[in-house]
């Protein structure tokens, strides 16, 4: 088992493109006892990545209860370098 | 902003933008706290350090400490049980917080042994060249440390790409010159036999921070922050104490038998223990909200924000050694006043360009 951060990072370089929602429901079978896996922390962890250039913003849009929903992809060198640092 | 989607609609554009500049804010937010618990810290420890057993130590001296003991040696020892103290409050938090699974996990991996490699470069590395400056060189390694965002900032350029231009370097300056304002009011005209070098070892303490500062920053995208502070702290508060205090020792003459002896006295004096308990606590904040803030904002800013405790530091001793506790010689000095307003617009220049505020917002 990875650390949560760890698992949210490497999940992007997993899929095409994803959102704080999507990330929680694939980690929540793993982590859902996690204090951490909620809403606002995970969005502040990708945001953080962002910042660092780990992943980028790729669209957003309004969910069907009219919430932002904010997707991004690990870029290529941003894949390469959470894969470097945390491997599978 | 990247790219959007274009069936977008009004309120998602507005809900967009209103994330990305809380997010900023929070970032700004958190370095500019990190920097005044980082005053509160330096405070609550001075005090600590002036209390109990440490008062006969620094004062009558009736343990005949040698001059070597009372430089170098109790200011290692002071940082040993402070880190150590903020070690156990960080656990503490992690623990409570369901986290102290994911600190174990994480010290086993790579980004956890560069947190580590930090905390050992910025934790007793530096601060005991910084100690040993001081010593050798006097007030003058002051200014020479405060260039610990500069550094920060470039390495950052150099090592994570980070952004860096005119303006920003600009706005470095400008807190530059705050600090050294503030510096100057502790500048005395000493010029000892060890000045050189002694400058050249403040010039790794300004490095030591200056790495550990962009390092954690950008270890704290991929390390939970809370879990990298206590990362940091049982580093370098167990590489100090069991590391450092005891290569003093033996420097000093007095081998396993002289650290041993100041640990215990040290740790069994209630009324010292009970500020660095305090000093421990604020040193949680103080080193986890600046890595946290440097991730969110980047070095550059992160750090220029977080230096405003050369502000805090003298402030808070201030509030706490001279209003609270009554000891004299803490007023704050009018440039220090002049300095934080300073160091305030070279924040503003770093974070943002000034002449946007003049600007008409489009409609």
């Amino acid at each position: 088992m990875k650390p949560l951060n760890y698992a949210i990072l490497k999940y992007f370089t997993k899929v095409k493109e994803a959102c704080a929602d999507d990330v929680i429901n694939a980690l929540k079978g793993e982590y859902g006892s996690f204090k951490a896996l909620k809403k606002p922390a995970v969005i502040e962890a990708i945001m953080t990545a962002e910042a660092n250039g780990l992943l980028e913003e790729t669209r957003f849009d309004a969910d069907s209860k009219g919430e932002l929903r904010v997707y991004y992809r690990a870029h290529e060198e941003g894949a390469a370098t959470i894969n470097s640092y945390i491997p599978d | 902003m990247s790219e959007v989607s274009g069936s977008v609609n009004a309120s998602a554009v507005a809900a967009k933008k209103k994330l990305s500049s809380q997010f900023f804010k929070k970032g700004v937010s958190v370095a500019i706290l990190s920097g005044m618990c980082y005053g509160l810290y330096s405070a609550f420890l001075t005090l600590g350090m002036s209390s109990g057993i440490w008062g006969d130590w620094y004062g009558v001296n009736t343990a005949a400490l040698s001059a070597f003991v009372i430089t170098y040696m109790l200011g290692a020892l002071g940082s040993a049980i402070n880190d150590t103290i903020s070690a156990i409050w960080c656990i503490g938090i992690a623990a409570f917080k369901g986290k102290l699974g994911d600190f174990f996990r994480t010290l086993k991996t790579k980004p956890g042994r560069v947190m580590m490699f930090a905390a050992i470069i910025g934790g007793p590395v530096a601060s005991t060249a910084y100690v040993v400056a001081l010593q050798m060189a006097g007030s003058i390694v002051i200014p020479i440390t405060a260039l610990c965002p500069a550094i920060g900032a470039i390495l950052a350029r150099i090592l994570f790409k980070q952004k860096l231009n005119a303006r920003m370097i600009l706005g470095i300056i400008i807190c530059f010159s705050a600090t050294l304002m503030i510096g100057s009011t502790s500048l005395g005209g000493d010029a000892p036999a060890g000045l050189a070098l002694g400058i050249v070892i403040a010039f790794i303490a300004a490095f030591g921070w200056g790495l550990e500062g962009c390092v954690a920053g950008y270890g704290t995208s991929m390390i939970d922050y809370e879990i990298g502070i206590t990362i940091r702290q049982v580093t370098s508060g167990l590489s100090n104490l069991i590391i450092l205090v005891p290569i003093f020792g033996i420097i000093a003459g007095g081998g396993f038998g002289l650290s041993t002896g100041l640990v215990v006295d040290a740790i069994t004096s209630g009324p010292a223990m009970i500020w660095f308990i305090v000093s421990g606590f604020f040193a949680v904040f103080a080193y986890s909200l600046w890595y946290k803030g440097n991730s969110m904002c980047g070095a550059a800013l992160g750090m220029a924000c977080n230096g405003a405790y050369s502000f805090w530091g003298p402030f808070f001793c201030w509030i706490v050694l001279g209003v609270v506790v009554g000891q004299e010689g803490w007023a704050l000095a009018p440039i220090a006043w002049a300095a934080a307003i300073v160091m305030v617009i070279g924040i503003l220049i770093i974070s943002m360009n000034p002449l946007d505020l003049f600007r008409k917002k489009e409609a």
